[in-house]
């Protein structure tokens, strides 16, 4: 198969606009106002402000414990499930607290679809994967469903691979294909944010590189918010990047000046690899 | 010396000290379960399938010393050495020279002309045995076998065919011929009553009373009027015309039956006429080729596996039994399956994780240690008395005072199972939902499922394998279990099965058979306790079949699932 040659991706031809981002003229999809979250006792977030702006791609970085994953779990009231989890602030979406008394959080989650660490797609068909978000909106009509589904797939550059065998188990594809059919499926319901936790540190790099290229792809269409381990993969996808220490906001910026040119010693220590 | 001492010492504690001594303590213990599982079965397929086989009838001169000597046909059942001394002390002149002396059992049948069907015979004064040919045996539906020498077959009291020959001339072997032709017109009117008394009158009869149960109704709640009387009168007079019809079809049959009878002359030279109606099966088993005596063993097992029993469940098949305890299963799994598996999801997934969570749990498998009895007697006291006759009074007042579901029936025996292996299912499915993967339950939440549609649409199917598991081992204990069932509606003989063409098809207030209380019944409450032995352990190997069969199912059920929802382990 020609896969290499099809999805090989040229880091270095995919340079950012080589003018410089700036925040302020982004459009703002999530904002974060004061945000303190904490686990029983334990202050897990100590006061969080931040945007995430529409149609960018934004990394969390910062060593593991940081509260990154957690920060991103917010965004769509994950962290809901942890009994002893408790949050004051506030998380705009657009406008709307997410935070509010009597929020649909099933259709917040639909809104802000999420990809985790280790791919977990259902152990059903690949076909009634990627359906399962339709199907859960009660969406029923298969013409409209065998359009997502395909529409879904493309977008996760799945397509070509799983076309001939739509209906055998997700669970015999390889993990790359797997984290890519959990994008597809989470894609499927058209959220208008995707969170992307560590979505490759379980992948072998030809798989993590088909990662980062899709992510390249997705964000024409959607917001995405990924955290990551890598620094060098946050320098090669995102436009914004956050570093974060010990549930503070450490700095927040354009990617390139973050990298390039960090304001605080913290964030110029933990890219040169001094700590973390 | 003492150095080799000191080297075997360090073998010793060496080896001991290599595990190897438990790998052997271990692989004995499965050794030895294995080898007591396959004794016991080995133990009742041999006593139980050996029951069907044809066995030879034996005719010899039976002369105990200091009694007269007198003809002896029999069959022998089984055979087992005694102490000599043991005899005389019996009151039996034994010569000196034995010590040890073979006695057998024989069945020589004919209970109703020597008043017992068996007898103990000592080997060594049974003598100058042959195996006549022309020596038959007759299976009848009452009184047991018949051995014998055929003389003479009569129709309507007219001779037809006689012989006054004992070995195969072609006078007897004709007079054979004729008897077997007999037998099996017999037998087809035989078959011809029995559907008329049971299917046709049965369904009249039930018809009736649900016209009479129709009519008290009315009565009770006064709402019997004139013209409603009159309807019911005039269905009632279609069912009675209906019954007339049969009733003279039914003395015509009987009068058919009745038509023939046979002349047979048994041991003790004293001759019967007996009528052919009440012939089962005749065989001469001295005549037989192997491959006769396999057909006619298959068609002894098959007659086990598919018909009524007869004489007080000593002869005949298990049909019933096998029926009630499938269907009693089956209706238990139906029963329990979903309300185990609703309250080990509240219990996993909804009920906050404390003190009194964790004390239900407790008590809930605490539950599955109660004595099985405990729950019968709780199934009798609940159920069929409170519940029952308050089902009962709110909806059959009609047939009051006879009661519907106020009395020990399949339901009960169902509901009252299902109780005694819920907390399995519980235990089983709490231990599936715990496994599933915490990412795939937020897999789904993340894409806008709720809850209860995460469980529904991921959780439960992938944790359906564990259920499935919990499901098996309750079937396993259901369908063993016997003590209980006593008390909730199993019964020694229930011929009309719970499932049948009349109106509502399944009769769940009706009592029913089961194979665990028939062996009870056969082997301990019967009249003729060595006639019914084999039964017993026929009886007890088909149990076992039958539970292994059920648990098969659901093995293979539950494999399927397990391959289908195979867990997510990368």
């Amino acid at each position: 198969m020609s896969e290499t040659t099809t999805h090989s991706i040229d880091i270095s031809a995919m340079q950012r606009s080589q003018q410089a981002l700036r925040i302020e003229d982004e459009k703002v999809c999530l904002s974060v106002k004061d945000l303190h979250l904490y686990y029983g006792e334990k202050e897990a977030l100590k006061g969080i402000d931040m945007i995430i702006p529409e149609k960018k791609v934004t990394a969390f970085i910062g060593p593991s414990g940081c509260g990154k994953s957690t920060l991103l779990r917010c965004f769509n009231r994950m962290n809901d499930l942890v009994d002893s989890c408790r949050i004051t602030g506030e998380i705009n979406l657009h406008d709307t607290n997410i935070y509010e008394k009597g929020t649909d959080v099933a259709e917040l989650r639909r809104r802000v679809g999420m990809v985790f660490q280790k791919p977990n797609p259902f152990p059903k068909s690949i076909y009634e994967n990627v359906a399962y978000g339709l199907r859960i909106q009660g969406i029923n009509k298969k013409r409209v469903i065998d359009e997502t589904v395909e529409w879904a797939l493309r977008s996760a550059a799945l397509w070509d691979e799983v076309k001939d065998r739509l209906h055998e188990s997700a669970l015999g594809m390889s993990g790359g294909q797997q984290q890519r059919l959990v994008i597809a499926r989470t894609v499927a319901v058209k959220p208008e944010v995707l969170l992307l936790d560590e979505p490759a540190s379980a992948l072998d790099p030809i798989s993590t590189l088909k990662i980062e290229e899709l992510i390249h792809q997705l964000k024409e269409e959607f917001t995405i918010a990924i955290v990551t381990h890598n620094m060098q993969q946050a320098a090669r996808v995102s436009d914004y990047t956050a570093f974060m220490y010990m549930g503070n906001m450490v700095e927040f910026g354009d990617t390139n000046s973050l990298f390039t040119n960090p304001t605080k010693q913290q964030t110029e220590d933990y890219i040169t690899g001094r700590y973390g | 010396m003492s150095n080799e001492l000191k080297i075997k010492n360090q073998t010793v504690s060496q080896w001991v000290k290599s595990g190897d001594p438990w790998v052997w303590l271990n692989a004995g213990a499965v050794a030895i379960c294995v080898i007591m599982v396959i004794g016991l079965l080995a133990l009742i397929a041999v006593r139980g399938l050996g029951h069907f086989w044809p066995a030879d009838i034996n005719q010899g001169t039976y002369s105990l010393p200091g009694s007269t000597p007198y003809t002896l046909v029999a069959e022998r059942v089984e055979s087992a050495e005694v102490p000599a001394a043991q005899l005389r002390e019996a009151g039996i002149d034994v010569a000196d020279h034995h010590d040890l002396m073979m006695r057998s059992l024989m069945k020589t049948g004919n209970r109703d002309v020597y008043g017992s069907d068996f007898r103990w015979v000592i080997d060594e004064y049974f003598t100058d045995i042959t195996q006549p040919e022309m020596l038959f045996a007759a299976e009848r539906h009452e009184w047991g076998n018949l051995y014998g020498y055929l003389k003479a077959v009569k129709e309507d009291g007219k001779v037809v065919a006689e012989t006054a020959d004992l070995t195969p001339t072609d006078s007897a072997l004709a007079t054979w011929a004729a008897l077997e032709r007999s037998i099996e017109r017999a037998t087809t009117i035989y078959d011809d009553i029995h559907e008329v008394e049971k299917d046709e009158i049965g369904a009249i009869n039930h018809k009736l009373e649900r016209l009479r149960l129709e009519q008290r109704r009315l009565e009770l709640n006064n709402e019997l009027t004139p013209a409603k009387l009159a309807d019911i009168d005039a269905q009632r007079a279609e069912q009675d015309a209906l019954y007339e019809a049969l009733q003279q079809r039914l003395i015509d049959l009987y009068a058919e039956i009745n038509r023939d009878t046979f002349v047979v002359q048994v041991m003790d030279g004293s001759v019967h006429e007996l009528q052919v109606a009440k012939v089962v099966r005749a065989y001469r088993p001295n005549a037989m080729g192997i491959a006769e005596k396999l057909g006619f063993y298959g068609s002894k097992v098959v007659e086990f596996l598919t018909a009524e029993p007869r004489e007080a469940n000593t002869e005949g098949g298990v049909f019933p039994a096998i029926f009630g305890t499938v269907m009693m299963v089956l209706l238990m799994t139906i029963l329990v399956t979903p309300f185990g598996v609703v309250a080990a999801v509240y219990l996993r997934e909804y009920a906050s994780q404390g003190f009194v969570t964790r004390t239900i749990r407790i008590a809930v498998n605490n539950l599955a240690g109660v004595p099985s009895i405990v729950y019968g007697v709780f199934g009798l006291g609940f159920f069929v008395y409170f519940l029952g006759s308050g089902i009962d009074q709110a909806f059959f007042p009609e047939a009051l005072p006879s009661p519907t579901f106020g009395t020990g029936g399949l339901m009960w025996a169902s509901i009252t199972l299902a109780l005694l292996t819920v907390p399995v299912v519980i235990v089983a499915t709490e231990e599936g939902l715990s496994r599933i993967p915490r990412n795939v339950r937020e897999g789904s939440l993340a894409l806008g499922a709720t809850k209860a549609e995460t469980l529904w649409r991921v959780v439960l199917p992938m944790a359906s394998p564990a259920i499935m598991t919990g499901v098996i081992l309750a079937v396993a204990r259901a369908a063993g279990e016997v003590a209980p069932l006593m008390l909730v509606g199993v019964v020694k003989l229930a011929p009309s099965l719970p499932l049948d063409g009349n109106y509502p098809f399944i009769h769940l207030d009706q009592k029913f058979m089961h194979l665990g209380f028939h062996i009870y019944d056969v082997g301990f409450q019967s009249p003729n306790v060595e006639a019914a032995r084999p039964l017993v352990y026929a009886t007890a190997l088909l149990l076992v079949i039958v539970i292994a069969l059920l648990n098969l199912a659901a093995v293979t059920i539950r494999n399927h699932l397990r391959e289908k929802y195979k867990s997510l382990e990368m």
